[in-house]
C-alpha cells in the first residue's frame, strides 16, 4: 500500500531533499521504518533507540492528528502522512 | 457606550460586517492577559491596543537585550537594559491611552499563575517555553478562560485556539518534555503569528467568524504555506479530560 510522508524542511537534509517520500505500509509504524530504511540518517531525528517517537514529533495521516499510539495508527492506499516537529520559540 | 471620540478611531472596524459600535462596545469591556512581551508579545499586544481593547495585563521578568530587537519590535534601541513590561507599557499607552495597560514584572510559576489571571477574560500565550505554556494551559482550564496559543521557531509558526471544556487542549496532544535550546527566529515569524492570536481575540471577543479551535495551523514561511490539523479533545488527558475531572 502507498502512502505518501509530508516532511518538515527541516527534516529535507535527511531525505536528498525531498519533501515527500512514498512508502509502503499498513500501519504508521509500518512506514516509518520504510522511510528509516530508505533513509536510515533520518532515525534519530524521529525514533529513540527503543524505537518509540520522540517527544517533539507529531504525526497526523490526512490532516487528523494520529496521537495518541500513532506507531499503531492503520494507514490505507493513498493515505497522506505529515511529520512536523514540536517548536517551543515565541 | 463609546464616546465621540472612540467611535471615530475605531469606525474602519466598526463598519465591518458584523462588528459594529456592539463590538466596538464588547472590546472595551473586555480584559485580556497576555504571557510574554517579546516576539508574539509584541504584535499582539500592539494590535489589541490598537483595536481598543479595554483592558490589557502584560506580564514578563525579562529585561530588553540588543539581541531582542530583530523580532521584539515593541522594544527599541534605547529600550536596552529596561524591563521589557515598561518598555512595552510606554509604547502601547503612547499608541491608544483609551487602553488600560497593566504592565506585571514577574516570572509566571505554579505559584502565581492563577493569581496572575484571576479577573481575565481570555489569555493569551506568548511565551518561550512549553513548560510556561502549560502552566497557562492548565489554569486556562481550572478557571474556564480560552486560551490563544502561538509559537515559532525559524520561519515556522503555529497557532490554535482552545475553549476549555469544548475543544482539544494543550495537552491533549502533549507527548512529553522537548529539549530546551537557543532556538532561531525571524522577526517576520512572531508577526504573522502574533497577529493570527490576536485576529483569534478579536474574533473571539466580539462573536464573529470561525476560530482556530480542534486545530493546529501550521504556518511555514519559506514555502509559504498555511497547513491546517485537525486535532481532537483526548479523553485521558491529564488536563481537561476525565483524570483532570476526578481529581475535583
Amino acid at each position: 500500500m502507498s502512502v505518501r510522508i509530508n516532511l518538515p524542511p527541516t527534516l529535507h537534509s535527511f531525505t536528498n531533499n525531498q519533501a515527500v517520500v512514498e512508502v509502503n505500509g499498513s500501519t504508521v509504524g509500518e512506514c516509518l521504518n520504510e522511510l528509516v530504511r530508505q533513509f536510515p540518517r533520518i532515525k534519530p531525528m524521529l525514533l529513540d533507540k527503543k524505537g518509540r517517537l520522540l517527544n517533539y514529533v507529531d504525526i497526523y495521516v490526512n490532516y487528523e492528528s494520529a496521537y495518541p499510539e500513532e506507531l499503531a495508527k492503520p494507514v490505507k492506499d493513498g493515505d497522506e502522512l505529515y511529520i512536523t516537529l514540536i517548536i517551543a520559540g515565541g | 457606550m463609546l464616546t465621540r471620540d472612540e467611535q471615530e478611531r475605531y469606525d474602519r472596524q466598526i463598519i465591518i460586517r458584523g462588528f459594529g459600535l456592539g463590538g466596538q462596545d464588547k472590546l472595551k469591556k473586555a480584559r485580556v492577559f497576555i504571557a510574554g512581551a517579546g516576539g508574539l508579545g509584541s504584535p499582539v499586544a500592539t494590535y489589541l491596543t490598537a483595536a481598543g481593547v479595554g483592558v490589557i495585563r502584560i506580564v514578563d521578568h525579562d529585561s530588553v537585550e540588543l539581541s531582542n530587537l530583530n523580532r521584539q519590535v515593541l522594544h527599541w534601541e534605547g529600550d536596552i537594559g529596561k524591563r521589557k513590561v515598561n518598555s512595552a507599557t510606554e509604547k502601547l499607552r503612547k499608541l491608544n491611552r483609551e487602553v488600560k495597560i497593566e504592565a506585571i514584572e514577574e516570572m509566571i510559576t505554579e505559584a502565581n499563575v492563577s493569581q496572575l489571571v484571576a479577573g481575565f477574560d481570555l489569555i493569551v500565550d506568548a511565551m518561550d517555553n512549553m513548560p510556561t505554556r502549560y502552566l497557562l494551559n492548565k489554569v486556562a482550564i481550572e478557571k474556564t478562560i480560552p486560551l490563544f496559543h502561538g509559537v515559532v521557531h525559524g520561519f515556522e509558526g503555529r497557532a490554535m485556539t482552545i475553549i476549555p471544556g469544548e475543544t482539544a487542549c494543550l495537552w491533549c496532544v502533549y507527548r512529553g518534555a522537548i529539549p530546551e535550546e537557543k532556538f532561531p527566529v525571524i522577526g517576520v515569524t512572531p508577526a504573522v503569528i502574533g497577529c493570527i492570536q490576536a485576529t483569534e481575540v478579536i474574533k473571539y471577543i466580539v462573536g464573529i467568524g470561525q476560530l482556530l479551535t480542534n486545530k493546529l495551523l501550521i504556518y511555514d514561511g519559506l514555502n509559504m504555506k498555511f497547513t491546517e490539523f485537525r486535532l481532537k479533545k483526548n479523553p485521558n488527558c491529564q488536563h481537561c479530560g476525565e483524570p483532570a475531572r476526578s481529581k475535583k
